[in-house]
């Protein structure tokens, strides 16, 4: 690998992207300053709390066809990430699952039907009658009848990947500063011990970063993350309802998240019961077997969105942001990555730019 | 030509240039409902609060975006299941937005999210007392409707079919019956799925629709909710206008000079 001349650069929030990037960073031979205004080991990210689903088709029906580039984009990357992180058994492209009770067949009809509007195309994905389905994944309720599979999603074990990265981002020198908020300029970066400069900033906050973006909403998601040995899940499982859209993805340890509500407002306090009815009778229904799982956590998290709802990169001398993943965080983080990547090395096409260059709605060029 | 289209909404005295409301649930995201609003031309947009801890004011990112529309918010109370439930959340809706509007809703089944008569009329009685203009959200049933006048709501909002369905005027008799014994503006609120439906309302002589899926899980949300917004007009025209009787025989619009009338067979 040619390294250019190496630059100071400090990069604002320890999630997901953050770590993406100062790791990339680092490996291109620069010096990078992590800051994190939380802890480092038990983030306070959307990434800790997501459950890393991989899932281009299941969020473009909600979203929109660059939502899906931007996706198939991931699935190609993040292997080759993983490969280098020597962790590709945290990577499983095994498909995902959609079922819904008999009355609420339509709802997997209207599925197909919108993504295959937004794809312009018969989308790629099969039905399954009732056999099909318990053969993918016995151990689900026997009352399913029909579902969906959609072979090219995966998932990825993200906690684990979290931690990976920030061992290599210290492996490889990175200086990490936890619980250190800060204020983020061109070339500047402000702790409460005053400010030192760099040769450039990368602004990766979320919803901390609202110093530049005015428009930077926070839309609450809960999750349940529960533990039983009576089941085993080789795929996410989406359970489609008229009024709630909820999907269980089985993580290490015979653990699984179910995730996540939806709601506009910044609220950080705890699981409310009507979401914990919801997000537990939605388990319940998947499988009876899960009435003995233990709830281990309840998860809380924003998810910091601009009003497309769509990822934003801006730039200009000595400061770059990127921001507003929404609840596509493991989906778009690669697109977006890689983006700002190629902006900083100065070579090769930013992918995506059409989508993630310039302001976002609402905001003008300040 | 003003006396043709002088035909403005008027609600609590109070005059709208639209009489399509919209609600601002289920959209892709803001932006999309942003060009909805605009779309649909609408002045009124409904707003929930229930579960973004109004207390805390914690969705006040999300509900600048509606004031930022310059449409006149009406908070409502969907999710409540008790009148008690509702007259909170009504009271610090007040507050929180300076509107003493309120769209009442109090859910009686949780499975097709149908109104609870009786807690909806105890709601609207605390309420109306209590200085709210209060909106209630309530079934096709005369009597129900006939007690909510009663309590003093100066306009009603009779569903057409269950929330989300998109089934249409599912109870046309009950809606005409409605339509025939009430002096108050009565609004359809929820069940449209398509805009043939509300024009069909709006030829029937209601004063005005309020829907949300309808638009915001269609594949271009504002090209739908520009679609409703036309049909709303053509329909409102259409019952200004005066539809003319169906009959059984044909009856031709240009006279047939020289054909006997025995060729019709009567």
């Amino acid at each position: 690998m040619t390294h250019p001349t190496e630059r100071t650069i400090a990069v604002a929030g320890a999630g997901l992207l953050g770590r993406l990037v100062a790791w990339q960073l680092l490996r291109d031979g620069h010096a990078v300053t992590l800051y994190d205004a939380g802890d480092l080991e038990h983030p306070e990210a959307a990434a800790w709390t997501a459950a890393g689903m991989v899932a281009p088709l299941c969020e473009t029906a909600v979203s929109e066809r660059s939502v899906f580039e931007m996706g198939r984009f991931a699935l190609a990357q993040w292997p080759r990430w993983l490969d280098a992180l020597d962790a590709s058994g945290l990577w499983h492209h095994q498909g995902s699952l959609m079922v819904a009770h008999a009355q609420d067949m339509g709802e997997l009809t209207q599925f197909r039907r919108d993504l295959a509007h937004v794809l312009d195309d018969e989308p790629p994905c099969q039905t399954l009658d009732d056999a099909e389905i318990h053969r993918l994944e016995p151990d689900l309720a026997a009352s399913f009848r029909q579902g969906l599979y959609l072979p090219d999603e995966a998932h990825l074990d993200n906690r684990e990947l979290l931690a990976r990265l920030l061992a290599e981002i210290r492996r490889l020198g990175g200086s990490c500063h936890a619980h250190c908020p800060v204020d983020t300029f061109p070339g500047e970066i402000e702790t409460r011990d005053g400010r030192r400069a760099f040769d450039l900033v990368v602004d990766c906050r979320g919803t901390g970063a609202r110093q530049h973006h005015p428009s930077l909403r926070g839309v609450r998601g809960e999750t349940l993350h529960v533990q039983t040995a009576e089941i085993h899940l080789s795929r996410p499982v989406r359970l489609m309802h008229p009024r709630y859209q909820l999907y269980v993805v089985p993580k290490p340890d015979q653990r699984f998240v179910i995730g996540a509500t939806q709601i506009e407002s910044e609220d950080r306090s705890p699981v409310s019961l009507q979401s914990s009815l919801e997000l537990g009778s939605a388990l319940y229904t998947l499988s009876p077997a899960f009435a003995e799982a233990r709830i281990l956590e309840q998860g809380v998290n924003l998810r910091p969105a601009f009003r497309d709802n769509l990822p934003h990169v801006t730039e200009r001398d000595g400061l770059i942001t990127a921001n507003g993943l929404f609840r596509h965080g493991y989906l778009l983080a690669p697109a977006v990555a890689c983006h700002l990547l190629a902006g900083i090395r100065g070579r090769g096409e930013q992918p995506f730019a059409e989508t993630l260059t310039g302001h976002p709605p609402q905001e003008s060029a300040a | 030509m003003s006396a043709l289209h002088d035909d403005t909404l008027t609600l609590y005295g109070e005059s709208f240039s639209s009489r399509f409301l919209l609600g601002t649930a289920l959209y892709s995201s803001p932006a999309v409902m942003e060009a909805s609003i605009k779309a649909a031309g609408c002045d009124m947009v409904t707003l929930g609060l229930r579960r973004q801890n109004p207390a805390e004011g914690d969705g006040d990112a999300f509900w600048q975006i509606l004031r930022d529309s310059g449409c006149r918010l009406l908070p409502n109370t969907a999710g409540c299941r008790s009148a008690r439930e509702a007259i909170t959340l009504a009271q610090m809706s007040r507050e929180m937005f300076d509107t003493p509007w309120i769209k009442v809703e109090v859910i009686g089944d949780d499975y097709n999210l149908q109104p609870d008569p009786f807690g909806l009329l105890e709601a609207c009685r605390t309420l109306i007392d209590d200085g709210f203009k209060v909106l209630p959200y309530c079934t096709d049933d005369l009597v129900l409707c006939q007690r909510l006048r009663e309590a003093g709501c100066q306009a009603l909002m009779p569903w057409g079919a269950p929330i989300g369905t998109g089934r249409g005027l599912m109870n046309r008799y009950a809606l005409e019956t409605l339509r025939q014994r009430l002096d108050v503006p009565l609004i359809i609120d929820a069940g449209l799925g398509a805009p043939s439906q509300a024009a069909e309302a709006m030829e029937m002589g209601f004063d005005g629709v309020l829907l949300n899926t309808a638009v915001a899980k269609a594949h271009r949300p504002p090209l739908m909710a520009e679609a409703f917004a036309e049909a709303i007009v053509a329909g409102r025209k259409a019952y200004r206008a005066g539809l003319m009787q169906q009959r059984q025989t044909a009856s031709p619009s240009t006279p047939t000079l020289g054909q006997p009338f025995w060729h019709s067979g009567v």
